[in-house]
């Protein structure tokens, strides 16, 4: 693993502006931190609600790094996460909004650790549970550097158009002729801090795929008419050169409720498998 | 047998004549790649209302197989299963249900593993995807000898004269004290080769938790259809309790979950999230 680049200058976290503030004293053997997501109007869709997409990369975000607190001096990367939205906030007000991100470390392993994100909105109504696992590396040049307690701070935010742009822009989305299949050209915002794609990248493409597939058109926008309520995702391996190829394939369907399967390749590494996950596509009223 | 020749591992034998594993007369084929097939008949002890598989019972037939798969996959080290997925699909009444297991990466400290579900050979049934944390070969297993030959069998011998006369999960002795809260205690049956809980019997809890909290708030019967679960410790003291807590309310017959599953001490030895329907 080589060094780690400045915290503060994470592309992906600059886009989103979520603010993290871990509990306690910064001793505690398994950290617990709280994050506030603000919902810029660019992220939120026309109700005011964050889609999946997102949502996987602020909770990638903020598990990693509580996952990482808990590995110091060791850092990690993240191996699976898996997300369940609340049945009853996906319309209507509920779930709309800020967000509130409440993190617990719930075991720290030789060579993993496991943590519990959850998501609520500023009434305290559920949004989604999650956890993800993630392996401790040790990196070349040590981890990034963190004053514990880590405490939030205003990111400087580079002043491009491209940072309040709506996510398919942000994440250099596009469609191919074929729903179900979604491209993402790497840009230098989109890695994290190692210098390679960012987990919640991979995320935001693969909910596109798996979203286009199910309302049949090919689309990276919003799809009012369709979300994904429940993903599990498994990085294979890290997204270098792209560009990025999402894959989605409909495993079947109970009702309202599309399982689909998704590939993410990096086809300018030899088609390289990134990560395989499992969605639930719920196509709403 | 001469002293000279035995053991010094003076476990008791795994399985034990009766166990959870045995009773759902499990089989497998592994082909030349390694490669895993397996079977599992669906019984009205062991299925839902609508005769399809329980996901209490897929969880020990993908656990099983992916154990199996994990086998030569791992070699020359050993792993463990460290996560485990499964969707599951209305395919309606089934007979047999069909896995066929797959490596999707063989890491040097993860093994992902995927399994494609099959309703009597040919209808959809779902899928499941496990993690496997590939470590050294433990000394107790150095030297064990594993059939790998090609050739469907059954997975455990004593599936032949051990049958399922009950509800599986009655069988288990798995009880649910009120809704959302199910617990079981650490007999012999329930157990894996280290004499903590069985990786599939927490899905088993998991389910039940699941589903028991979920036909309270509904007023009506459940299933529980998708189960995302990680391992986080060995259940070595019982009795073990999965608690499932509502995330959210339920709509539209759907209900989403946590359910964490403590052992004995009250130490958290797994968690979960579940999506159960309304019949």
């Amino acid at each position: 693993m080589s060094g780690f680049g400045s915290p503060a200058e994470i592309g992906v976290a600059q886009y989103l502006l979520m603010m993290i503030e871990e509990i306690g004293d910064g001793t505690a053997a398994l950290p617990h931190t709280v994050g506030h997501f603000p919902g810029t109007p660019n992220t939120l869709d026309a109700d005011g609600r964050l889609g999946t997409d997102l949502l996987t990369c602020i909770i990638d975000s903020i598990g990693g790094m509580t996952s990482g607190l808990a590995s110091l001096p060791d850092w990690i990367v993240t191996t699976n996460l898996m997300i369940r939205r609340a049945p009853n906030a996906l319309t209507g007000s509920c779930g709309t909004g800020e967000l509130t991100l409440n993190t617990h470390v719930l075991r720290r392993g030789r060579s993993a650790v496991v943590t519990r994100v959850e998501v609520a909105d500023l009434n305290g109504s559920p949004v989604a549970t999650s956890w993800m696992s993630c392996a401790i590396l040790t990196p070349a040049n040590g981890p990034p550097a963190f004053n514990r307690p880590d405490k939030p701070f205003e990111r400087d935010v580079p002043n491009d158009p491209i940072f309040a742009a709506p996510t398919h822009e942000f994440f250099n989305l596009s469609v191919s002729d074929t729903p179900g299949v979604v491209h993402l050209s790497i840009e230098q915002r989109l890695r994290n801090p190692w210098g390679i794609l960012h987990g919640g990248s991979s995320a935001v493409a693969l909910d596109a795929a798996a979203r286009s597939l199910v309302v049949g058109r090919s689309t990276v926008e919003p799809t009012p008419e369709a979300i994904v309520t429940d993903l599990a995702v498994h990085y294979l391996s890290p997204g270098r050169v792209g560009p990025i190829v999402a894959t989605a394939t409909s495993a079947g369907r109970s009702g309202p409720d599309h399982l689909v399967r998704v590939e993410v390749r990096d086809q300018g590494a030899e088609d390289r498998l990134m990560a395989l996950a499992m969605t639930t596509v719920h196509q709403l009223d | 047998m001469p002293a000279d020749d035995a053991s010094n591992d003076f476990r008791p034998a795994y399985p034990p004549p009766r166990h959870a594993m045995s009773l759902l007369a499990l089989e497998s084929e592994q082909d030349e790649s390694g490669d895993v097939r397996g079977w599992m008949p669906v019984t009205p002890f062991t299925s839902t209302h609508d005769g399809m598989a329980r996901l209490a019972t897929v969880a020990m037939l993908v656990d099983a197989l992916g154990g199996m798969r994990s086998i030569t996959a791992s070699d020359p080290d050993w792993a463990f299963t460290a996560d485990m997925s499964i969707h599951l699909l209305p395919a309606g009444p089934t007979e047999l249900l069909q896995a066929d297991l797959h490596v999707r990466r063989r890491g040097r400290r993860t093994l992902v593993i995927e399994a494609e579900l099959l309703a009597d050979g040919e209808r959809p049934a779902g899928s499941a995807l496990l993690t496997f944390a590939v470590v050294p070969r433990p000394e107790h297993l150095v030297n064990i000898t594993i059939d790998m030959t090609p050739g469907r069998r059954k997975m455990n011998a004593n599936s032949a004269h051990e049958k399922l006369e009950t509800n599986y999960l009655d069988e288990l002795k798995l009880l649910v004290s009120q809704p959302g809260i199910a617990s079981i205690e650490l007999r012999p049956v329930v157990c894996n080769t280290v004499g903590a809980l069985h990786g599939a019997i927490h899905a088993s809890l998991v389910d039940e938790a699941s589903a028991s909290l979920a036909r309270s708030l509904f007023d009506g019967g459940a299933v529980t259809t998708d189960m995302h679960l990680a391992y986080l410790d060995l259940g070595r003291v019982g009795p073990l309790t999965a608690t499932a807590t509502a995330i959210g309310g339920p709509s539209g017959g759907r209900l989403t979950t946590s359910v964490d599953v403590h052992d004995g001490n009250g130490a958290l030895v797994s968690t979960a999230t579940t999506k159960v329907v309304a019949l």
